[in-house]
């Protein structure tokens, strides 16, 4: 007997088949505002993805990933102003400087629940605080300019989309992993998952610094896309309530279900919101609140709900044929 | 030396605050286990309540309480009835209750930013200004008045819990709800009772602080962590332990004034809330029954 492959082959199937048109669709002549949104839609599925390997996979809610980043953004931005150096290897280092960060909250991976999620707000309010009067570094409230020309901007396209494919790819092989059971079984009962010998806190250090890692590479991007940042946005606690929201939409703790959260997130976010900027909050506590009310794996799960009854229509309709 | 002395009688008059913030969501969680994410919205929304009695129909902060405490408390039973009973219970709950009630904080914030837009307010009294002279330093009266309400209401949310029937039962479901269904406790009704009255503690909580600092439909995450800090070192649901527990967390953050840079004391209750979740998860006071 041979052991299932580690990824599905239709999932698989599917990704690939997905990211190459996406890669190829620029082909069509987009418009520089299509082209621009489907790069911010990369970096927030990439963002989601990594946000649900510690919400959803661990079950360890987190309110402060806007933290991650904003030191991964502030890192790659420093560097380029510094040294010039070309744009992906500051991105890298913005994300390793991130992962880092995260193992700084190594304390708090003990916490469990809503002991976690509260440090957590703690954690991303004070980095807040911290960066923004940190103006040597950062730039305080004027923030910091970034070089990026058109064509480096042009290219974005395709390197968020690798790292997004890249980021959902992970997830499958996470999910079906031997590391992603252990994590699963430290959501269950991390007492339990201790007594066959799993250590919840080296797990959780592991995918927190991942997670953490794949944040600050996409606040890395982020700050070579918008070419200009300044704390209050990048570390602001709207940010971290966007990864929550995003993976809650799509459904948190399925593997893929958060790249979809972010593509509607996205598509809300510029259509609806943008014609009333004010009602954004309220928008996104009703959905909070409807989701988790009444399908509490969002979209995946309304998804599968639809297959189940479609299935049981088909199968009632050949069922009523057959005695006739 | 005096200003040893300023610093201490302004953590003091500080702590009653604090304990008044703390306890409604020390009490939610003590019975049912839910961690009130919706606590520092609650506490927004009882200042603007105070905010408004006293801007639109002229009465007193400190009488308008009452009229606060009981919309507060018609909103915790809305909300326990309308949401929070609909989740699972026990570990499987916990990430869907935190989510939901975040949900819940979020509404109530934008509510008030379309309510009251996003400057920011304060109740100022005609006796906003006056001071007292006490120990050789000056107290404000409004300080001193919100010290004195918040030791009545936890003297009186001490009789509650430990003279009542009601007391008695909020008390006995905490412990095990399951058997006090057997002994003809409805405990729906009790969570319905306690979630409601958590609620009115912290819409109470809400004036108070409304007529000591100034507030906008943004505060109150810095609340939720504060009075998180003070439940978790009080131990839960100890009255008294949530008060020393309080005067702790306002001493620290006084005296932190001392040595670290103005715009970190407002992270100060975060630095506590690390140590102490780190290295006494169990509460400094280490008890853990509803007394």
């Amino acid at each position: 007997m041979t052991a299932p492959p580690v990824i599905p082959r239709a999932a698989g199937r599917a990704l690939i088949a997905v990211v190459v048109v996406l890669a190829a669709l620029p082909a069509l002549e987009l418009s520089t505002y299509s082209h621009n949104l489907l790069t911010r839609t990369y970096l927030l599925v990439a963002g989601a993805l990594a946000w649900n390997w510690m919400g959803g996979f661990v079950g360890q809610v987190s309110f402060g990933h806007a933290a991650m980043f904003g030191v991964g953004g502030f890192v790659a931005g420093r560097l380029a102003l510094a040294l010039a150096l070309p744009a992906p290897v500051c991105w890298l280092v913005g994300a390793l400087v991130a992962g880092a960060f995260a193992l700084g909250a190594h304390p708090l991976l003990r916490l469990r629940g809503p002991y976690f999620s509260i440090a957590t707000i703690g954690v991303g309010e004070f980095s807040r605080l911290v960066f923004t009067y940190w103006e040597k570094f950062t730039g305080g409230a004027t923030g910091l300019s970034l070089p990026i020309d058109a064509v480096q901007k042009h290219q974005l396209y395709w390197w968020t989309l690798g790292v997004a494919a890249a980021v959902a790819l992970a997830s499958l092989v996470i999910r079906r992993s031997s590391f992603g059971l252990k994590l699963l079984a430290i959501k269950a009962d991390a007492d339990a998952a201790a007594d066959v010998g799993i250590s919840a806190t080296l797990y959780q250090d592991l995918i927190f610094a991942l997670s953490g890692a794949v944040v600050g590479l996409c606040g890395a991007m982020n700050a070579s896309f918008y070419s200009f940042i300044e704390p209050a946005d990048m570390f602001g606690f709207e940010r971290s309530i966007g990864f929550v929201l995003m993976a809650v939409i799509g459904g948190v703790g399925t593997p893929l279900g958060p790249a979809l959260g972010a593509a509607v997130f996205v598509v809300v976010q510029t259509f609806l919101l943008a014609s009333y900027p004010e009602l954004h909050l309220g928008l996104y506590g009703i959905l909070l609140i409807a989701i988790i009310l009444f399908e509490p794996l969002g979209l995946t799960g309304l998804g599968q709900r639809l297959a189940r009854y479609a299935r049981r229509h088909v199968r009632r309709t050949t069922g009523a044929k057959e005695p006739g | 030396m005096s200003r040893f002395v300023d610093l201490v009688v302004s953590a003091v008059l500080l702590a009653g605050l604090y304990a008044t913030m703390a306890y409604g969501l020390g009490l939610i969680y003590g019975v049912l286990r839910v961690v009130n994410l919706a606590h520092g919205g609650v506490i927004m929304m009882g200042a603007y309540l105070g905010w408004l009695c006293y801007e639109r129909l002229g009465i007193d902060p400190y009488l308008a309480i009452p009229l606060v405490a009981i919309a507060s408390f018609l909103f915790g039973v809305a909300m326990y009835r309308g949401l929070v009973r609909r989740l699972p219970r026990g570990p499987a709950g916990g990430p869907a209750s935190l989510l939901l009630l975040f949900g819940v904080w979020l509404v109530l914030r934008n509510i008030a930013y379309l309510a009251f837009t996003g400057n920011d307010q304060a109740i100022r009294t005609a006796y906003s200004s006056r001071s007292l002279a006490m120990l050789g330093s000056h107290v404000s009266l409004t300080r001193l008045v919100v010290l004195v309400i918040g030791l009545v209401i936890a003297a009186l949310l001490h009789l509650l819990l430990a003279r009542t029937m009601l007391g008695r039962a909020i008390r006995a479901v905490a412990q095990n709800a399951d058997s006090c269904t057997l002994v003809g406790i409805d405990v729906e009704q009790i969570y319905t009772l306690t979630f409601g009255i958590g609620t009115a503690l912290a819409g109470v909580a809400g004036v108070l602080l409304a007529t000591v600092f100034s507030f906008n439909p943004s505060s109150g995450s810095s609340e939720l962590l504060k009075s998180f800090v003070v439940v978790v070192l009080g131990g839960l649901g100890s009255v008294y332990g949530t008060g020393l527990a309080a005067l702790v967390v306002a001493t620290a953050e006084v005296f932190a004034v001392l040595i670290l840079p103005s715009y970190l004391t407002t992270a100060v209750g975060f630095l506590l809330l690390v140590l102490v979740l780190v290295l006494r998860p169990g509460g400094l006071f280490g008890r853990r029954a509803l007394t």
